[in-house]
């Protein structure tokens, strides 16, 4: 080539890499600072966030305590000030006290959060003091993406006031390095006759978790036992019982309410079916670790985190414990649906109906979720901060810290490579995690907290009443009587009329009308 | 050998009762080095012998960044309020035990052991119904949020204790040496603050001492009374309780809570020796 | 008694303060026990009695009380008697008792609501050092927070570890006021150790020891977190105490008119508790000997 020729060529090739890599450069600028892989264009990305100029305002913020979703909290805080100019006050609050700390301000008066985190389910005491989501919130790509059931936990009368930032469930989760061991599986036929495998009903679950009790079957050196349940009562034991009774309770073909019969606001809570749950949970207590009893979430997270236990259901957190790079049991894990049941209470007839296939009522249990105050005087910022927490940059990111309690919500979450590739997930794990959890999504039999205005009075009723059938102080069917008796008087109390319209929401989402 | 066993029995008990409280805090301190996998296969004693050591609980005290909390900035606040509202409860409070104590008050068929007692029934009732009386309180005040706000609530709450437990210990000095002092051409508050107060200060010393305890320790008032911009001790500890208990970094801060208290105690367990003018009159 | 016309200097003062500052919230929370303000209406509307009525028919407050009134009993009681104990051990020998005193003083300097969690980890039935220890010493775990009496029981440890300091220290405070005159006939009389303390020691103390017991009789009836942390009241309502239920009425679930009413019950209750008990201390305290 003539020497002008090439080096035109050269200068050209030269500026082309140039540019490109200026350019390449230019889109990576931010993953470069922030722990993201790299910025999602979009309204609420890293770049559109930097062109907000919210100097001199102040943002506060009230959520959980450090870190499950306390931490993800701070640190996009921390990132939004610096990216905003703004400044943001974070508070972190222990979840037993978090309704109270956002409650009292609402209830005096006083504006003190612009930004919450909370439990969803309180969506039916909180929402008057809630702003709407804005429309452009609702269109940005990135909630486009959340999933149905997590669309439908945030809305309240048809309006989205709770902003999607996590989504929780519960699940069954159990040891792989048991389920399908040889030796093991050939133990357990050989004692019972039945193929060892992962329990279909609470039923099945109750042999198994029995089989495998008070011994060690994972060769540390340490005994190990059945099952790791939440059971203290004003921890989170409410949850657990719902998810024990779902399948015995929720009838597929019966609709119009779970909790209480929609048309008479009479209290479900001592029907056979119920009173069905309360039996395994009160049987459980044989196959649960020392102390079993009294474990909060804490405590089962050690427990099945731990490798104490066969099984365990309730939220990710034990699964994640389980999956942490050091420990013991990373990767002999795996994730099911909850257990079904055989038969199942109908009460439009009075009778149990069979199930040969079991029944499954999963359970979208409530989990972390956000919102912005009414009284806020800073909802635009308030908004942003929550539309950049979740954006699509982040939210990868933060599924990817389990300690950080983000769980998956959107449709591109659920894709097991992502796990296997990023998280260093064996397959099989990613695999069962993600058909699991989209399976619920799909489900036409699922039950929903009960949101209505209340909440915590039912539910403290329930887990007192659960409470005393499992320190055997009354039968099952009379704690659940007694339980009945206070939720009626409770839901006396707080107004029919406001009750029912409320649930009439729920069970909206149950029977499948929206 | 009656003294022997007397002795020996003496000292039984102390060892034994020494072991029974510090048996917690070395537990607090041999868990505050403890991590996930020290603590999930059951209990471990000794750093090294039965489980890797970690720094995490202690780390997370005094982070800067967002994966834990910073407690210099609480400490100085619950240092704050708490000198402020222990020195002024002691003031109000022994003036008013003083009061209590050597002159009579008539309100109706109300007398001096009525008032001792309206004081310390102010710790009666429970503090949780008092959260939204108090939150409206200092609302109207616009002293939520303030360490001003909170030190005046705490002096509600201690003035109760000091003006109780002073009134028994000014009970105990005869009125002799009061009317001494007076004879001596001594005010009233001279013969107060000259004679008397030092006469009590084993009283006064564990007065002030429990003073500062329960202010420094109290988590219900400074939870609920304050948002974002002040933060006490045991607020900024309690944001580490998430859903699975960090065993670590709560024995970590158990510990440091305690120090400044430990230090108190060292320093005031010296004035507590018998009194000098004691006996002088008889 | 003193005459001084400037009596008025001393208790004024302090007992005005507390009053401004005491006077709304005691009276706003009196009004809010006729209201039914609730987590769905936050408004002071007037009920008449009914809140009240519903606390007499509750039988688990009244259930709570009796839970309350025997973990007090018992602790206290168990807190006087090694408080003093220990305060005779350690009130004489001023040098080597320094260290036992500072380290005696330490349980109650500890913020209740973090210790509670320490004591909580100790008490873990799986992970736990005590059931540990005792199994390494051959000796039978205990269910500690899994059934109800040794649940009770738990809490009435962590208490008494917790304030017998409380005692402790105000005991020897008091010792240390005592007048040296009657030690010193005492001596001369031959008296010896246990004769010393039943005739001298103790009818001197007591009118102090009346007023550490009425105060720690109030507070250990607040007794929550500890209970709130171990057990949640349970297994069961068996370790549910009067505090930890008004708690759940009035933080958990926002019952705030009827959390009101129980605890206006509750305080009118142990004002006559206390005055019941004071006198009845009085007459057996200091009725007797010196």
């Amino acid at each position: 080539m003539e020497r002008t020729k090439m080096t035109k060529m050269v200068v050209t090739i030269a500026l082309a890499v140039g540019l490109t890599a200026g350019g390449v450069a230019r889109a990576d600028k931010w993953s470069e600072k922030y722990p993201i892989k790299k910025d999602i264009p979009g309204p609420a990305s890293y770049e559109a966030t930097s062109q907000k100029d919210y100097k001199g305002r102040t943002l506060n913020i009230l959520t959980h305590a450090i870190p499950v979703m306390g931490e993800p909290t701070a640190l996009h805080a921390k990132q939004f000030e610096e990216l905003t100019g703004a400044k943001v006050k974070v508070v972190h609050v222990p979840f037993g006290d978090l309704f109270q700390k956002a409650m009292i301000p609402f209830q005096t008066g006083q504006a003190a959060y612009d930004v919450m985190f909370y439990a969803s389910l309180w969506i039916g005491d909180f929402n008057a003091y809630l702003a709407p989501v804005p429309q452009k919130y609702v269109d940005m790509p990135q909630m486009q993406e959340v999933t149905r059931n997590y669309k439908d936990v945030a809305t309240w009368e048809g309006k989205m006031i709770q902003f999607p930032v996590d989504g929780d469930r519960h699940y069954l989760k159990y040891r792989s390095d048991v389920i399908n061991n040889p030796e093991l599986r050939a133990k357990y036929k050989e004692k019972t006759g039945k193929e060892l495998r992962v329990p279909q009903t609470w039923k099945e679950y109750d042999e198994i978790g029995r089989f495998f009790n008070d011994w060690d079957w994972d060769g540390d050196g340490e005994k190990n036992y059945g099952s790791a349940e939440v059971v203290a009562r004003d921890n989170l034991m409410f949850s657990a019982i719902i998810s024990r009774v779902a399948p015995y309770a929720k009838h597929p073909d019966v609709k119009g309410g779970f909790f209480f019969d929609l048309d008479t606001m009479e209290p479900l809570v001592n029907t056979p079916g119920w009173v069905e749950g309360v039996k395994d949970f009160v049987a459980a207590q044989d196959y649960m670790p020392p102390g079993g009893n009294n474990f909060g979430l804490g405590d089962e997270i050690f427990s099945f985190g731990g490798g104490q236990t066969l099984f365990s259901y309730s939220w990710d957190d034990a699964f994640v414990q389980a999956m942490e790079p050091k420990s013991r049991i990373r990767n002999l894990v795996g994730a099911a649906p909850l257990p079904g049941a055989h038969k199942v209470w109908n009460r439009k007839t009075g009778k149990w109906d069979n199930f040969d296939k079991p029944n499954y009522a999963p359970y979208i249990c409530w989990g972390w979720t956000s919102a912005v105050a009414k009284a806020s005087k800073n909802k635009d910022m308030a908004f942003d901060y929550l539309a950049f927490f979740a954006n699509q940059a982040n939210h990868p990111s933060d599924l990817l810290v389990g300690r950080f309690g983000v769980n998956p919500f959107r449709t591109t979450d659920f894709d097991p490579k992502f796990y296997i590739k990023e998280a260093g997930w064996a397959p099989d794990v990613a695999k069962t995690y993600c058909a699991t959890l989209s399976g619920m999504d799909k489900s036409r039999n699922r039950v929903f907290d009960l949101r209505v205005p209340g909440v915590n009075q039912y539910m403290s009723s329930l887990a007192t009443g659960v409470s005393k059938a499992l320190a055997k102080q009354l039968t099952p069917q009379k704690a659940m009587d007694e339980v009945a008796v206070e939720w009626k008087a409770i839901t006396k109390r707080l107004g029919v009329d406001r009750v029912r319209k409320a649930y009439a929401n729920v069970v909206a989402l149950e029977d499948n009308l929206k | 050998m009656r003294i022997i066993i007397y002795k020996g029995t003496k000292y039984l008990v102390l060892i034994l009762w020494s072991a029974f409280v510090a048996g917690p805090f070395l537990w607090a301190l041999s868990t505050s080095f403890k991590n996930d996998a020290a603590v999930v296969s059951g209990a471990t004693y000794i750093p090294f012998v039965d489980f890797e050591p970690s720094l995490e609980g202690w780390r997370i005290l005094f982070s800067a960044d967002t994966e834990g909390v910073n407690i210099a900035g609480p400490y100085i606040s619950s240092l704050i309020v708490t000198v402020v509202s222990s020195l002024v409860s002691l003031a109000l409070g022994t003036l008013a035990a003083y009061g209590l104590s050597r002159f009579t008050f008539r309100a109706g068929p109300l007398g001096n052991k009525d008032i001792a007692f309206f004081f310390i029934s102010q710790r009666i009732i429970t503090p949780v119904v008092l959260a939204i009386p108090y939150f409206l309180l200092l609302k109207t005040f616009q002293l939520l949020d303030t360490h001003i706000g909170l030190i005046l609530i705490y002096i509600a709450m201690l003035l109760p204790i000091v003006v109780w437990v002073m009134v028994d210990f000014f009970n105990n000095i005869s009125t002799e040496l009061d009317e001494a002092a007076l004879v001596d051409g001594c005010t009233p508050l001279g013969a107060f603050y000259k004679i008397i107060l030092p006469e009590c200060t084993p009283g006064l010393v564990v007065t002030g001492l429990l003073c500062f305890i329960f202010a420094w320790n109290d988590f219900f008032f400074a939870f609920t009374l304050t948002f974002v911009d002040t933060q006490l001790l045991p607020v900024s500890i309690v944001a580490l309780n998430s859903s699975k208990v960090p065993w670590w970094s709560l024995s970590s801060s158990s510990l440091v809570a305690i120090v400044p208290l430990v230090f108190l105690a060292i320093w005031l367990e010296r004035y507590l020796t018998r009194g000098a003018l004691l006996g002088a009159l008889k | 008694m003193l005459e001084s016309r400037y009596k008025y200097l001393f208790l004024l003062p302090g007992l005005f303060t507390l009053l401004a500052i005491i006077i709304f919230p005691l009276v706003f929370t009196f009004r809010l026990s006729f209201s039914s303000w609730d987590v769905v209406a936050p408004a002071l509307d007037f009920i008449g009695f009914d809140n009240y009525v519903r606390v007499f028919h509750d039988m688990r407050f009244w259930e709570s009380l009796a839970t309350l009134g025997t973990v007090v009993l018992s602790v206290v009681s168990i807190e006087y008697i090694i408080g003093f104990g220990l305060a005779l051990t350690l009130w004489q020998d001023i040098e080597k008792s320094r260290f036992f005193r500072v380290l005696f003083i330490i349980p109650m300097m500890s913020t209740p609501v973090i210790i509670s969690v320490v004591w909580r980890t100790m008490f873990h039935e799986s992970l736990g050092p005590i059931n540990d220890l005792l199994a390494m010493l051959n000796l039978p775990t205990v269910p500690w927070l899994s059934k109800p009496t040794s649940a009770l029981i738990a809490v009435m440890i962590v208490d008494v570890w917790q304030w017998t300091s409380f005692v402790f220290i105000l005991l020897l405070a008091g010792l240390l006021s005592l007048p040296h005159e009657p030690y010193e006939a005492a001596a001369m009389d031959g008296a010896n150790h246990f004769q010393t303390f039943w005739h001298v020691t103790f009818p001197m103390m007591a009118p102090i020891s009346i007023g550490i017991l009425i105060i720690r009789i109030i507070e250990a009836s607040k007794i929550m977190e500890t209970v709130y942390v171990l057990t949640s009241g349970g297994p069961g309502t068996s370790t549910e105490t009067s505090a930890y239920y008004i708690f759940i009425r009035s933080l958990r679930e926002f019952q705030i008119g009827y959390s009101s009413a129980m605890s206006i019950i509750y305080l009118l209750m142990m004002i006559v508790a206390l005055t019941l008990i004071a006198r009845g201390l009085t007459r057996v305290l200091v009725g007797k000997g010196g």
